[in-house]
């Protein structure tokens, strides 16, 4: 990593912005696991604005590394006045903002914070009419070997046939 | 456009492309960094030249020879199960990457082995070595491709991925380590 990104990742960290729980906020969103050493916790608060429903505040809260805690930091702050659909639409690049483009070994911190934003701001998706967007999530080569399984699985050997869950 | 011929072109979808060529992802984040991840992914209703285009505008005729040729590619990263134990035996730097879920690791899996998990992900990307050889190992060949794909895509060269996984490793190599299925 490059001295002047790192000043930049620095900088952001010694003065994160909205870090901590949103008191009575409107969507959480969370990507990761604590136990397993890397989590991120957004959440979302919105408010009407000239008949749009946008984001009024954004905070969140990580047990990631300090590129992921510097790129929410600035992330929440890009996505004020956004609506969901604006806010989803940012390319983990425009979501760090000043620190510009990531090296390849960061920007899983990016997609961090672009999954949490994306696990809290869906559910508004979903109760929207679609037309004129996606209707699918891109498939990519990372969910296909990495993203977690749904429902439990049943690991069952095939010579005693028994079943571990 | 859809395409039906067994044949793809520019306005193929993508769908078609990576049902006539599963390797095509692959290849595509291999070479141009697409597909891997939500920020380069694709929907499977873009055409080729959809994806070409906003990618820098690819020239759609070398990504079309690419994507044929990935077949050929994939073969080029599979390593024998047999292969693999003679060279634990010579060469113990090799980092074998688990990349099945938790439930199926803690069930069996090959001595020395890791399973992926996003800190392990973070170390391998941050060191950005080739010195030592990374193996991806999954249930019985399917992802493991994928992943080495992935590294690949990141700038490690020295990924391969263990021809049909764990369960050919059962069969060709260590009969203790018990095959299963998921149920």
């Amino acid at each position: 990593m490059n001295d002047d990104l790192q000043k930049k990742i620095t900088d952001a960290i010694a003065n994160p912005q909205n870090m901590g729980e949103l008191p009575n906020a409107d969507a959480v969103g969370t990507v990761g696991n604590s136990e397993c050493g890397e989590m991120l916790r957004m959440w979302i608060k919105y408010k009407q604005d000239r008949g749009r429903k946008v984001i009024d505040k954004a905070t969140f809260q990580s047990f990631g590394c300090e590129t992921a805690i510097a790129v929410a930091s600035l992330a929440t702050e890009l996505i004020k006045g956004k609506t969901a659909e604006e806010a989803l639409s940012m390319k983990t690049d425009q979501l760090a903002g000043e620190l510009g483009p990531l090296p390849p070994m960061k920007i899983h911190c990016a997609e961090l914070v672009q999954g949490a934003l994306r696990s809290a701001l869906e559910p508004e998706m979903e109760s929207k009419p679609t037309a004129g967007t996606p209707t699918s999530q891109p498939t990519s080569l990372l969910d296909s070997f990495s993203k977690p399984k749904e429902g439990g699985l049943k690991v069952v050997f095939l010579n005693e046939d028994k079943e571990i869950t | 456009m859809t395409t039906t011929t067994e044949t793809i072109g520019a306005q193929s979808v993508m769908r078609d492309v990576l049902e006539l060529y599963p390797g095509a992802q692959r290849a595509l984040f291999r070479r141009y960094h697409i597909g891997g991840c939500s920020q380069c992914g694709f929907q499977p209703t873009e055409t080729l030249a959809q994806v070409c285009q906003r990618n820098g505008e690819l020239n759609v005729n070398e990504v079309l020879e690419h994507i044929r040729t990935s077949h050929e590619q994939d073969a080029k990263i599979l390593i024998e199960p047999k292969a693999l134990a003679q060279r634990l035996k010579q060469d113990t730097t090799i980092r074998l990457l688990d990349v099945r879920s938790r439930e199926e690791f803690e069930a069996v899996h090959i001595e020395g082995s890791v399973l992926m998990s996003q800190p392990v992900m973070r170390e391998i990307m941050a060191e950005g070595t080739n010195a030592h050889a990374l193996v991806i190992i999954d249930h019985q060949g399917k992802q493991g491709l994928d992943a080495a794909a992935y590294f690949m895509g990141h700038g490690l060269t020295n990924v391969q991925c263990l021809r049909g996984g764990i369960d050919a490793w059962s069969q060709e190599v260590d009969p203790k380590v018990p095959r299963y299925r998921l149920g």
